[in-house]
């Protein structure tokens, strides 16, 4: 029958209490996310030291030259930003997405939808992040075989920032992959169907 | 799931069965030894931590294709094999980027450091650790691509 062809089976959830709270919950594990990918964009942005050491002594007044530490020096703390900047504004978004417009939908596929992004995301993120941690190590323990000399001794408070911007890029990573695994969870048993 | 679409699958986990597994093995066998003022240079992928870390993400990465190659797709651990699908993304993805980066301090070095480029005295190093590097982002590729593929055909 034509209407038979024409049906369409649109996926609703229904909200129960104990559904709320499951939404909730993760509402708070995307915002704690968001703040900790912002925090590390933002400590690893500022993350700048100079070093001035006296080069030469002619007659009575000291040569200096200074020597600066900046996050642009290495692509791999410049991708650590962009990565976890594209993390928060993502963040940001299915945050205001949830909590303000509640109702916007696409053919029933916001869920899906969500989770694809998600999951780029966390790919994108855990990319810049294990790219700044190796660097950050070889940073801080140099490589004898290929004569890499360790530049967290004459840096320190540089190492110390950019070991801080990790941690929490870290923590906005795994709190990322978490939400992305419930929410395919989700998508595994929607609890009730609408035929239109 | 219809057959077309599961043979694809299939093929798709093949292709990064073999990707997976080639990024190991030329990762592994790079190894070259230079000669510089009498002094001897030797360049093996276990000298640097990245590299050890590579070759340990993709060898997982390539044991867990093998396993799940013999999962079929109505099975009960569907849902476990997409959401392992999902970390082994993450892990392959952070290894490569990680690689790639301790790569391109070898290659250009890093003026500002004082690091100067290996790639120069180990050229064989540099080829092989390159050619494992493409193997790996190809992995990682077929991986999400697998991945968008198995939630569009079962879930949408």
């Amino acid at each position: 029958m034509a209407l038979e062809t024409e049906r369409k089976t649109e996926a609703i959830f229904i909200s129960t209490p104990a559904q709320k709270q499951k939404d909730r919950i993760l509402l708070l594990l995307r915002l704690v996310a968001f703040l900790a990918t912002a925090s590390a964009t933002i400590v690893m942005a500022l993350n700048k030291q100079t070093n001035t050491l006296v080069v030469a002594t002619v007659g009575n007044n000291p040569i200096k030259a200074s020597l600066t530490a900046k996050f642009q020096h290495t692509p791999a703390f410049v991708f650590f930003v962009v990565a976890n900047v594209m993390a928060s504004f993502h963040n940001l978004l299915i945050l205001l997405l949830e909590i303000v417009g509640h109702k916007i939908d696409y053919k029933g596929l916001r869920l899906a939808i969500i989770a694809i992004l998600d999951m780029l995301i966390v790919v994108l993120a855990a990319a810049g992040d294990g790219a700044a941690l190796f660097m950050a190590e070889l940073g801080k323990n140099g490589n004898s075989h290929a004569r890499w000399n360790k530049i967290c001794d004459k840096f320190q408070t540089f190492c110390d920032h950019g070991s801080g911007a990790l941690i929490a890029s870290f923590i906005g990573l795994i709190l990322l992959l978490i939400i992305n695994i419930i929410s395919i969870a989700k998508l595994f048993n929607p609890k009730s169907y609408n035929t239109i | 799931m219809t057959k077309a679409r599961r043979i694809f699958t299939l093929l798709l986990r093949l292709l990064a069965l073999g990707a997976t597994l080639a990024a190991t093995i030329i990762m592994v066998t790079s190894h070259d030894s230079a000669e510089v003022l009498n002094l001897t240079f030797e360049a093996k992928y276990s000298n640097e931590s990245t590299f050890k870390y590579f070759v340990i993400a993709e060898a997982v990465a390539s044991g867990y294709s093998l396993i799940v190659l013999f999962i079929s797709s109505k099975s009960l651990l569907r849902h476990l094999v997409m959401i392992l699908d999902v970390v082994i993304t993450t892990l392959l993805s952070s290894s490569v980027s990680a690689a790639m980066a301790i790569a391109h301090v070898g290659k250009k070095g890093n003026s500002h450091t004082g690091w100067l480029p290996i790639c120069g005295q180990v050229h064989k190093f540099c080829n092989q650790v390159t050619g494992a590097l493409i193997a790996g982002f190809i992995a990682a590729i077929i991986y999400l691509v697998l991945l968008l593929y198995t939630l569009h055909t079962v879930y949408i």
